[in-house]
């Protein structure tokens, strides 16, 4: 750690204008729009279904085909959803939306002296030098509207490795020396991690809430745009009756193929389809957990979430907590609003198709959960549409695989009894359909459902040789969307396994834990995605198989279902690796605005991330190499001591310290413990106990120096000789 | 002018020493002592050779003086204290606190105000030197301090009251101890339903 001494700044003022007496109001037009556009998705529905349901009855009724028209009615209003979402957002672009928030303000000119906004970034054993470099750049970038003076950052970390915690400590204070940031970025470790991040957020309340009338919400991943930041305290000065408004993402830095193809979609696709959402969310919106602006006040008094009755998984702390604090601010009338169309809101996405499931593992059981809320009195209509669609979003997974399975068992039934299928006429005579065509003509309508949305995106693209620009062109950004359609549909069976499997699982009571994996240099490790996948390759080869038997005409019709069961090996291999995404990239396919010209903060992050790699900033240190850190280094140790003791004139962490065991006789003892036998001879636990210990540390410092070497353990004898060099 | 090294480290009133031995002590003892002194001077970020050896030399001779009087302590060991006797005595004097023998408040203080005041880099050659020192470094050292948050401003969120619903009688179904088994037999039935359904449908 090169020293140079940080510009001490004052200590940040609290909010200068008194609590905001706001008696808020939701818009009195909303009823109509949720009519209109879910009656849209209604009616599409009904039509499909009784088309199919027809074409059901035309082979003889069953309790099968009962099933099997349940399952579709289920799968297809979500569709349906889906694409009126991209037809209205379609529309409402064409001719204009007016229902934009940012149309609706007038917060230009609107100043924001005398608000004081916190900016959070709440983390949990991240990429240390991610979160601090997209921290650095957001700063510069505040810093730039020249009203920085305005918001402070706080950095709530919940780590539980004892190597992240001394990490997060040292760069945090390279951070603040290199921002001249000492006053302004703050970091605070919770002694225990209970409620996970909404419980780090309410920490962070607890304690600072009252002195910001706003704070944004950041991921470990977040950049966001000073600009913008900006923005949105004037929206919210402007618009008193708003509690909260969420930003528009948009996915960045993605370096696999992977990534870039789920990057590409959310550019293209996300603009039209979330233009459809606000159409009929407008000040009943949700909330996605981060790149958000929270009024702080109406928070705390009515975001703070219980504990649901019952076991887990659905009982207990509330783990997709966003959904539901959306739905609790809407319940005492505080409008939440989509700010979609400001630019600047950045985040990242997973880089390979495990990842991404490891991610949906996490959220499946959170939304599974919504299902308990779903009910909950006083709650709006909206809420209740925002919520079953993320539990739909999960539960779409196997009820798929029921309609197949089920499709399937009529099919096998039919050729083991060896019954003949004798095609009657349906209630629809006047379309003088064959079955086959009849079939056909459903087939197309689902799949015209699913591709709509995709299509109006790209006709949309269409419109603007601005943007068309950004996106390579409308000939690459077609290309792009045929082989992104080709990629999600090899992906989907897969999603539908994975999802069904999460699922199932949280039903039961389980969790399912994965290992963390070992990357290959260049993505997954052949090695792991075969552990992954294997199972996947099983089911899609007995299935293949199986449908063979049935019809091997028909084969074709099931080959993409297979295909990405049978081969998600090398597919999840190959589509993690940066190479293909390079590829891909230099080809001019999968392009985004972001890609063709970067903006600053994000070019800014891209040079110092490369900087850090190239001087090996980013990479993993060897086991324990943190503790060595904060016993030996006179600097990183007397940090950490400060920021301990500091910790402790807070009642609440020093009541927490104290149930840790922290200032007990037998904390000394695990340290002499620790000098004697390394960290071996110690726990996790154990290890964050005696760096919980301000005392304890000094100590250990002090008899690290002093104690000859023959009283210390080899591997401190090792770490001394290390550290001298 | 020869300047031999027994004479940079020996002062002019200590006994004579035979060859190869300083204070009662192998060379390769004080050897070690040195390296454990220089090592943690590093780790105080003092790049300055000439500094440190003539810090680490300034060390040494205190713990030579103690040597003949503590025969049964190794070289190292005195020297190890010797060194963080220096460095507390001389937080004491910049930040005007008094030692406590016991409590590293003072260390952990001092080596805090070292590295917000930027020593390595601004002031290296203030580094253990006796007073008195130049009023900005004083200062500096004095009013240094480690700010990680703003002051507390404690408040008390409360939930608020939440009534599931019809989800409250299927929430308290579930904390029956009989519950997953009732589920699992129930479940068995369905399945034995729908079989029956999915075999005995008419064509």
């Amino acid at each position: 750690m090169p020293p140079a001494a940080p510009e001490t700044a004052p200590a940040p003022r609290a909010d200068s204008s008194p609590p905001l007496k706001i008696v808020p109001a939701l818009p009195a037009s909303r009823w109509l729009r949720i009519f209109f556009f879910f009656s849209s998705a209604l009616l599409l529905t009904g039509f499909v279904s009784m088309l199919f349901a027809d074409l059901l009855w035309r082979t003889g009724w069953s309790a099968s085909r009962t099933i099997l028209l349940i399952l579709f009615i289920l799968l297809f209003a979500f569709s349906a959803i889906g694409c009126m979402h991209g037809v209205f957002g379609f529309f409402l672009r064409l001719f204009g939306d007016k229902s934009r928030l940012t149309q609706m303000c007038d917060y230009a000119t609107r100043s924001i002296a005398g608000t004081s906004t916190a900016i959070i970034c709440p983390i949990y054993n991240e990429d240390v030098v991610r979160v601090y470099e997209g921290l650095r750049v957001t700063f510069e970038s505040l810093e730039r509207t020249g009203q920085l003076e305005r918001f402070d950052f706080f950095i709530l970390s919940d780590s539980t490795d004892p190597d992240k915690w001394v990490e997060e400590e040292r760069r945090w204070y390279d951070l603040i020396r290199e921002l001249g940031a000492l006053g302004r970025i703050y970091y605070r470790r919770r002694v225990s991690n209970e409620g996970k991040k909404s419980g780090n957020v309410h920490d962070f309340l607890s304690t600072w809430g009252r002195r910001y009338r706003y704070f944004i919400v950041v991921d470990a991943d977040s950049v966001m745009r000073g600009e913008m930041i900006v923005d949105l305290v004037k929206l919210m000065e402007s618009a008193p009756a708003i509690g909260l408004i969420q930003t528009m993402p948009a996915l960045v830095n993605a370096e696999s193929l992977f990534g870039r193809l789920q990057q590409f979609a959310n550019r293209l696709y996300a603009p039209v389809f979330i233009a459809g959402l606000n159409y009929w969310s407008r000040g009943v919106g949700n909330y996605w957990g981060h790149n958000a602006i929270i009024r702080t006040e109406p928070f705390m008094e009515y975001c703070d979430l219980p504990h649901l009755p019952g076991r887990r998984p659905f009982g207990g702390q509330i783990l997709s907590h966003d959904f539901v604090e959306a739905a609790l601010m809407l319940r005492e009338n505080w409008q939440v609003w989509l700010a979609y169309d400001l630019e600047g809101s950045y985040e990242e996405a997973p880089q390979g198709v495990i990842e991404n499931a490891q991610r949906d593992r996490r959220w499946c059981q959170g939304n599974l959960q919504h299902g308990l809320v779903l009910f909950v009195r006083g709650l709006r209509g909206a809420s209740r549409m925002h919520l079953l669609q993320g539990i739909f979003g999960y539960v779409a997974g196997p009820l798929w695989l029921l309609f197949l399975i089920t499709f399937c068992w009529m099919w096998g039934f039919q050729k083991f009894t060896g019954l003949s299928n004798i095609t009657v006429h349906g209630f629809t005579p006047y379309l003088n359909l064959s079955g086959t065509e009849h079939a056909l003509l459903v087939f197309a309508i689902c799949m015209a459902v699913l591709l709509l949305p995709k299509a109006l995106a790209l006709a949309d693209l269409a419109r603007d040789r601005e943007r068309q620009r950004a996106y390579g062109g409308l000939g690459r950004a077609t290309a792009s969307t045929v082989a992104e359609t080709f990629f999600s549909t090899l992906h989907a069976p897969l999603q539908m396994l994975w999802h069904t499997q999460f699922v199932v699982s949280n039903l039961l009571g389980r969790s399912v834990n994965w290992a963390s994996q070992k990357r290959a240099a260049d993505g997954t490790a052949w090695t792991y995605a075969a552990r992954r996948h294997w199972g996947h390759v099983l089911i899609g080869l007995f299935w293949g198989g199986f449908i063979w038997w049935l019809e091997p005409s028909t084969f074709l019709w099931f080959a993409p279902v297979f295909l990405g069961m049978v081969f998600s090996v090398p597919f999840s291999v190959f589509s993690s690796r940066s190479s293909l995404g390079a590829r891909t990239r230099a080809a001019g396919l999968f392009l985004t605005p972001e890609e063709t010209s970067p903006p600053p903060e994000l070019d800014t992050l891209r040079v110092r991330m490369a900087a850090m790699s190239g001087a090996g900033e980013t990479a993993v240190g060897e086991r324990d190499w943190g503790l060595a850190e904060i016993v030996l280094d006179p600097y990183v140790n007397a940090i950490h001591v400060s920021l301990l003791r500091e910790k402790q004139l807070n009642p609440n962490y020093a009541e927490s310290l104290a149930r840790l065991g922290v200032g007990q006789p037998e904390v000394r003892v695990l340290g002499a413990k620790l000098l004697a036998g390394g960290p071996e001879a110690l726990k996790q636990e154990e290890k964050v106990l005696v760096m919980s210990d301000a005392d304890t540390m000094s100590w250990l410092h002090r008899q690290i120096w002093l104690r000859p070497g023959g009283t210390l353990s080899p591997w401190w004898q090792a770490a001394i000789r290390h550290h001298a060099r | 002018m020869d300047l031999s090294l027994e004479s940079a480290l020996t002062s002019a009133g200590d006994p004579p020493e035979q060859a190869g031995r300083i204070a009662g002590r192998s060379l390769e003892e004080w050897n070690a002592a040195y390296a454990k002194v220089e090592s943690y001077f590093h780790a105080l970020r003092v790049r300055n050779k000439v500094l440190l050896g003539r810090l680490v030399i300034h060390v040494l001779k205190r713990a030579m003086r103690r040597a003949p009087g503590e025969p049964q302590r190794s070289a190292t060991e005195l020297a190890a204290e010797e060194m963080d006797r220096v460095v507390t005595d001389w937080f004491a004097q910049v930040l005007q606190e008094p030692p406590t023998g016991t409590d590293q408040m003072l260390s952990t203080r001092g080596r805090l105000a070292l590295l917000l005041v930027d020593m390595p880099g601004k002031w290296q050659e203030q580094f253990l030197r006796p007073g008195p020192w130049p009023e900005a470094f004083v200062s500096s050292m004095r009013k240094a301090y480690l700010l990680a948050g703003p002051d507390f401003q404690l408040a008390k969120m409360t939930p608020r009251p939440m009534h599931l619903g019809p989800i409250t009688t299927l929430a308290n179904f579930s904390r029956l101890p009989a519950a997953r088994m009732v589920a699992a037999w129930v479940g068995f039935t369905l399945a034995l339903v729908l079989f029956f359904l999915f075999t005995h449908h008419r064509p």
